[in-house]
């Protein structure tokens, strides 16, 4: 038999140390880090780490060996070294003042392409998908930083289109599931292709950059993350069949920027457009005879914006032909004796998805200016409403003529009667103030919190509780809680006890607090002492004036209660208890780790509700003293 | 360079004049033979003081103009030499050219004369055979002025100089020489008169410098015309006369005062006398000796142009290509290229620079539509974030919401072993939501956990905890067992230490700390009988009923006593029997004993009991050594062994009633031996120390196993009615289940109890065993032992039983069971004893 030499096998073979690795592929550990970002390489754990580091204990980095191994010819390591034998050429050619070799060099300086890297890590369309979490929110936060030494202006402005255009896909599609606004963000989650994909936005303020973050790290996921996202947006936008990228509106851009501007032309329209624009044209120059040329362009610019903006009108396109592209249904056949026919299950368009959709499709929201409007306007697009900005009517109204480009001669009147028109068609307006000190009949106002829950509800929430000035309901999460309290459940549970029996509450709480597991002998003992101080209670109620029976009737009937819930409770338990005897070591460490677990959570809805009783509590005795 | 030949040229000229100029002007006076011009060269009034008609002024006109124009020269030359490198080589090569032939004078001054203009080469070559040597003095000066103004750009200056120059020449014609020495005149390249001389013919009479008035007095020394007022004679032969000595000179210099900075000049403006400064005069001194006033080194390392270094390159004299002035056809034929793809457009002229992150195309990546596969064994996808609780909100139930309490401690927690990273907060509208201040920290903690984190696939059990408990059958359906406590037996004053029923199951003896022996009726609680044996309040440490029935003996240790009582509650045939037992030994102790225990120290001794003992129905005592702490019989009924774990190897001893004999079965200690116990039907000895229990064959008087139970210390074992399978107790919280059949290793360890584990019993016809423990419980359980050797027993834990109290940390001492009934008897140290029923 052959000896067997220690670390030449197993764990020792299948794991590298970080400082290895870097030899191995001859690699600055800056480089290494980067290549490690791009490629979706981690360290590991090992089971053993003494095994795996080969009979030593101190701590250590693991790699899984082959992950280096593949990465030994990974073309964009070859262009690393590329890159670092360019930088020794520019800094040599600056040193010496060669200022037009060391243009030269910059403008051949070695680039590298992520492309591969992306197909690689997701083989397919969908692990992409899955993906993208990260990603987005990783885009959507430095679409919000301010360009800085550290982070250019490039890369924040094709943060912002990239998340534009992920933005103006969800909305058209009408994708959009879930929205939650925390005290960090407000979080999205999309259906794209059944893959739940949630993301995190920061609220538009100039964010906090704390001096101790490392920007190349962050940096590098960006690099790799543009590049994801721009193929899966590509092959998005492909397959809903429109052009990518999209065309920018200027106009808008100038009005308030966001997915308004994106002008998503699909692409048959595209190849049609050649041949109709002639036609188009005139129909359009018949409709505006009455105005001058230039106004109704811009005009037709603006109410597309108002209407809700380009997405929305070709939404409302593509409605006229989901009319005639409606889906065959197939209806089963009766069965009969011979033939045995299954029903198939059908696409039911009134399924709370379908619902959600086009939640708010027959409404016109008019969104204050004091309302953040990439939240409300992304969220009401998604929902198949339609919005009007007032921020961007300002604009449009009180232009400062002198301030315009090209002398046109803008139509304040007519421009008025355009917007006048619009405002006539409005049903809810978002308003997020105090007080109103005018309001216009017939419009719904409410706060921009109806807007999340109703979507997270999948209904229309009733508006009074969200009307201005009131004090709103809370904002639930509608991936609910992590420890499984439901407050609503809870207020529900509550208006019943109520009901039944108002001032037991403290009375109740003591019952959940006290221990059950009670020793069977001495409850019998403790029954007498219960008796004794019953009578003693008794006594002293008789002496404050109060009659007796009915606080006596209430603890009998407590009394009931609390047998006929334990009886079976308890044998179950203690049957529990000894079988647990019979667990191994192993098993009963597992399952007291479990327990833990399960204990914690207990314990934490158990505060919540405690919490909750007293609150309602405080709130009833003010109730009583108003 | 040309600046220095000029004033290496100047120079010799110039010296001889200035050092007798000096003296000149601080005489004051005018000598004869001394020409006095240098300080007039700058200051005109001298001149004309001295101006008195004679050749002089000419003279120092003449030298004053020539200075000045030195003084331009230099100027104009320094700057020169400052601009024009490449003119100054070419006419260094001119200088060298010219050196070369002797006629180089003529030459330069032909070229000066006439301009530069080529008609003088011709007139070069006449002049050559009529050139006069004396000229050449002269001339010098002039072929270098000229060569210098040659090169000169300044025509100002050029016309200035050659006026002046022109005007000298004829000036000095006129007057030095005689018009015989002109054949004729010819027209200049300048238009006017030009003199051409005779050709020298070279006899003594045509040299005239010794015409001049020198002393002839030849060889004779000048001393020996000292007493003379003249010093030699002339050619003519008239007297030259001595001329002033220093003496006079000296007396009458000193005779005038000089005042400081004395010039012996006036001021032409101020009419005042002029001073000069040492400085101001070293500076006129350096002026006239034509040095540079300025701060400027004349000493500087010369440039070597024309060095002995040989070129690598000659000068080539080849005529110029023709390529040089015809343009290039085949650039032609590319710019027209280049023209035709501007035209064309496939060429755009100052196209707007694209960004190369622009250019990267962007495209269907994922065409070719791969089958989702399963990723790689070894692949960790990076767990996703926890998706945001209520908690989160901002606006969330206020029951969310932290008390302070909350709040402190999350602040006093370190940031890393917080719970969450932020505190619930609650706005009161959307609009009063202010930003989230680590949020770019937490995108970048994340950041770093996706690359930097070791990842390791940890497999979440998703199971019902539950399903995790074994599968056992109900206690219901292993009825009966002992539930409840339906009696309690008190009396007893401390612990209780010791129980035992009879095996009628009716009587029920314990024996306490009190030193009492008590005897129980079951059913009712009653006390029936009572004994104090132990003196001196000596504990009781077991009691055990004799297992044959009807014999009425019941065995009590207390101390290192060992008493066998009779007590007087059964029948009188009971009774007798009984006593019968017990007296039959004594007649054997008379005997001597036998031949291997004479030598030997008797282990114990059987005598009768005192008086007061007999008559509480104790019958025999048996005194030992050491105290006996566990009495156990053997299923026969005459023998019993007793147990003092302090007796060393007289530890175990083995009683035999019905011979009043001890018997010692180990030679040599065995270590703290705890319990000693018969097999219920083989000749075996069980005996428990303090980790093992060893099984000895009492027929072949061997060992025959030695189980190890895994507990640091054994309380207590118990062997089951069908010998295969032993139970132990332990100090240490452990009961163990050892089938024999298997191992000496336990077949179950079980954990439940809390504290100490006192006593573990079997259960003598049902399927029962329990064990007693400090913590106050009793755990009762089934025990299945099946006679299919590849089944192992089933053992399901069936009751707690929770009564006694704990008394200074001790709980249930000792258990019994019913001989038939699933009855419980327990005893502990809160002083009672209990009967547990079904």
């Amino acid at each position: 038999m052959r000896i067997k030499k220690k670390h030449q096998a197993g764990a020792a073979k299948n794991f590298i140390t970080r400082t290895q690795a870097v030899k191995k592929l001859q690699l600055s550990l800056a480089d290494f880090r980067r290549i490690c970002i791009f490629k979706g390489i981690y360290p590991r754990a090992p089971r053993s780490a003494k095994k795996a580091n080969k009979g030593s204990t101190a701590p250590t980095t693991f790699y899984y060996t082959k992950d280096i191994q593949y990465l030994l010819h990974e073309p964009v390591i070859q262009k690393f070294r590329d890159h670092k034998i360019f930088a020794r050429k520019l800094s040599r050619a600056l040193g010496r003042g060669d200022v037009s070799d060391a243009k030269r060099l910059d403008e051949n300086r070695p680039r590298y392409r992520l492309d591969l890297i992306v197909k690689e890590r997701y083989p397919t369309f969908l692990d992409a998908v899955r993906d993208l979490d990260d990603a987005l929110s990783m885009l959507f936060l430095f679409a919000a930083m301010p360009a800085s030494d550290k982070v250019s202006a490039r890369v924040t402005e094709d943060a912002e289109k990239l998340c534009n255009q992920w933005m103006a896909y969800v909305a058209r599609e009408r994708l959009l599931r879930k929205v939650f606004v925390s005290i960090k963000g407000v979080y999205y989650e999309a259906e794209v292709k059944g893959q739940e994909v949630v993301w995190l936005v920061p609220f538009k303020f100039p964010q906090n950059i704390p001096t101790d973050i490392d920007f190349r790290i962050m940096l590098t996921f960006l690099e790799f993350y543009t590049t994801l996202l721009q193929f899966v947006l590509y092959r998005l936008y492909a397959n809903a069949g429109i052009v990518y990228p999209p065309k920018i509106d200027a106009a808008k851009v100038q009005g308030v920027g966001g997915i308004s501007a994106y002008v998503m032309e699909g692409k048959r329209e595209k190849e049609s457009l050649l041949q109709t624009s002639t036609t188009k044209k005139a129909i359009t120059e018949s409709e505006m005879a009455s105005r001058a040329q230039t106004i109704s362009t811009v005009l037709n610019k603006i109410t597309d914006h108002a209407a809700g903006d380009t997405i929305a009108t070709l939404a409302d396109d593509d409605d006229e032909e989901e009319v005639t592209e409606t889906l065959d249904k197939f209806t089963a056949l009766p069965s009969t004796d011979t033939v045995i026919s299954d029903i198939i299950p059908q696409p039911d368009e009134t399924s709370p998805e379908e619902i959600v959709k086009t939640l708010f499709s027959p409404f016109t929201f008019y969104v204050g200016r004091e309302v953040p409007l990439e939240i409300v306007e992304f969220t009401i697009l998604s929902l198949g409403g339609t919005v009007v900005s007032e921020s961007v009517l300002d604009g449009y109204l009180h232009v400062d003529t002198d301030a315009l480009p090209d002398a046109e001669e803008v139509d304040f009147d007519a421009r008025q009667r355009e917007v006048d028109a619009l405002l006539k068609k409005v049903t809810h307006q978002i308003c997020d103030r105090p007080a109103l000190a005018s309001r216009v009949p017939g419009r719904i106002y409410v706060q921009p919190q109806w807007v999340f829950d109703s979507l997270n509800r999948g209904r229309l929430v009733p508006v009074d509780e969200y009307a201005v000035g009131a004090t709103l309901p809370p904002h639930l999460s509608p991936w609910g809680d992590g420890a499984g309290y439901d407050p609503e459940d809870i207020g529900k549970e509550e208006e019943g006890e109520e009901s039944e029996e108002e001032d037991e509450e403290v009375e109740g709480d003591k019952e959940v607090e006290g221990d059950e597991e009670e020793i069977e002998v001495d409850e019998e003992e403790e029954d007498e002492e219960d008796e004794a101080l019953q009578h003693q209670r008794e006594l002293e109620s008789e002496a404050k004036g109060i009659i007796y029976s009915s606080t006596a009737s209430k603890k009998r009937k407590r009394a009931d209660k609390k047998p006929k819930k334990s009886a079976e409770e308890k044998q179950a338990e203690e049957e529990k208890e000894l079988r647990k005897i019979m667990m191994t070591n192993k098993q009963k460490k597992l399952y007291n780790q479990m327990q833990y677990g399960i204990q914690k959570k207990e314990t934490r809805r158990e505060t919540l509700k405690t919490k909750r009783r007293k609150l309602e509590k405080n709130k009833q005795n003010k109730k009583r003293v108003l | 360079m040309a600046k220095r030949k000029l004033a290496g040229a100047k120079k010799p000229a110039a010296k001889p004049q200035t050092s007798v100029q000096i003296t000149g002007n601080q005489q004051g006076s005018k000598l004869e033979n001394v020409p006095a011009r240098a300080p007039r060269l700058l200051i005109e009034d001298e001149d004309e003081d001295n101006e008195d008609g004679d050749e002089d002024g000419y003279i120092d006109d003449e030298a004053e103009e020539a200075e000045d124009d030195e003084l331009e020269y230099e100027s104009d030359l320094e700057e020169y030499d400052d601009e024009d490198d490449v003119s100054e080589k070419f006419e260094g090569l001119l200088d060298g050219a010219i050196s070369d032939s002797e006629s180089e004078d003529e030459a330069s001054d032909d070229a000066s004369e006439g301009d530069g203009e080529e008609d003088d080469a011709n007139e070069e070559v006449l002049h050559f055979g009529e050139d006069d040597e004396n000229e050449e003095h002269e001339d010098e000066a002039e072929v270098i002025k000229n060569s210098v103004s040659d090169d000169d750009e300044e025509d100002e200056y050029l016309s200035k100089y050659s006026a002046a120059s022109e005007a000298e020449s004829l000036s000095s014609i006129s007057s030095d020489q005689d018009d015989s020495r002109i054949a004729y005149y010819t027209t200049g390249a300048h238009g006017r008169p030009r003199p051409i001389y005779h050709e020298i013919d070279p006899h003594y009479s045509s040299d005239d410098s010794d015409l001049e008035d020198m002393n002839t007095i030849g060889n004779v020394p000048l001393s020996a015309y000292d007493e003379y007022p003249h010093i030699g004679y002339d050619i003519n032969g008239k007297r030259i006369m001595r001329p002033a000595t220093g003496s006079a000179l000296d007396s009458l210099l000193d005779s005038i005062e000089v005042p400081e900075g004395w010039t012996g000049l006036i001021d032409k403006e101020s009419g005042a006398d002029l001073k000069l400064t040492k400085d101001e005069l070293e500076l006129v001194k350096k002026i006239q000796l034509g040095e540079n006033a300025g701060d400027v080194n004349p000493y500087e390392n010369t440039i070597e142009w024309f060095s002995s270094k040989t070129e690598i390159m000659a000068l080539s004299a080849a005529p110029e290509p023709k390529r040089r002035f015809v343009p290039s056809r085949h650039e032609a034929k590319r710019i027209m290229k280049i023209v035709k793809a501007i035209r064309e457009g496939r060429i755009v002229p100052n196209k707007p620079k694209v960004r190369p992150e622009d250019e990267q195309p962007v495209y269907d990546l994922w065409a070719d539509d791969l089958q989702e596969q399963q990723p790689h064994v070894m692949h960790i996808p990076a767990p996703k974030l926890a998706k945001p609780t209520n908690d989160e909100s901002y606006n969330p139930p206020e029951e969310y919401l932290p008390s302070e309490e909350e709040i402190n401690a999350w602040n006093e927690t370190d940031a890393m072993d917080r719970e969450r990273d932020y505190l619930p907060r609650k706005y009161s509208s959307l609009r009063t939501v202010p930003r989230y201040e680590d949020f770019v920290r937490e995108r970048f903690e994340r950041s770093l956990d996706l690359y930097l984190a070791p990842r390791v696939r940890k497999n979440k059990l998703n199971i019902d905890p539950d399903s995790l408990l074994p599968k056992l059958p109900s206690p219901q359906d292993l009825r009966p067992f002992p539930i409840k406590c339906s009696v309690t037996y008190r009396g007893h004053k401390g612990r209780v230490r010791a129980v035992s029923i009879d095996s009628s199951g009716l009587w029920l003896a314990t024996g306490g700390d009190d030193g009492t022996v008590r005897i129980w009726e079951v059913l009712t609680g009653r006390e029936i009988w009572k004994a104090t044996v132990g003196d001196d309040d000596e504990a009781v440490q077991s009691v055990e009923w004799n297992p044959v029935k009807d014999s009425g003996i019941l065995a009590v240790s207390a101390g290192e006593k060992i008493f066998l009582c009779l007590p007087p509650i059964f029948d009188d045939e009971t009774e007798v029997t009984g006593q019968e037992l017990l007296a039959a030994g004594w007649g054997y102790a008379a005997q001597p004993a036998p031949v291997e225990h004479i030598n030997k120290e008797q282990h114990c001794k059987w005598i009768k009991p005192s008086t007061k003992l007999a008559s509480q129905g104790v019958d025999v005592v048996i005194v030992c050594r050491k105290t006996v702490k566990q009495i156990a019989w053997h299923r026969r009924g005459d023998y019993f062994t007793g147990v003092s774990p302090e007796g060393a190897n007289m530890a175990v001893l083995v009683h035999q009633v019905s011979k009043h004999n001890t018997q010692s079965p180990f030679r040599k200690s065995k270590g703290i031996i705890q319990r000693a116990q018969f097999h219920p039907f083989k000749p075996m000895l069980y005996v428990a120390t303090q980790r093992y229990v060893r099984i000895y064959d009492l027929s072949t008087q061997s060992l025959t196993k030695a189980l190890q139970p895994g507990a640091r210390w054994l309380s207590s074992f118990d062997i089951h009615p069908q010998g295969d399978n032993v139970i132990t107790g332990s100090y240490d919280k452990r009961v163990t289940w050892h089938d024999l059949d298997l191992s000496t290793k336990p077949y179950r360890t079980l954990r439940y109890h809390t504290r100490a584990v006192r006593d573990v019993r079997f259960h003598t016809r049902l399927p029962l065993f329990c064990s007693a423990s400090d913590d106050g419980y009793i755990n009762v359980f089934h025990g299945t032992v099946y006679d299919d050797l590849l089944r192992n027993p089933l053992l399901v834990p069936l009751k707690v039983l929770k009564g006694h109290t704990v008394v200074q940390s001790l709980g249930v001492l000792k258990v019994a069971w019913h001989p038939k009934e699933a009855w419980l008897f327990s005893v502990g140290a809160d002083g009672t004893a209990k009967l547990w029923t079904s």
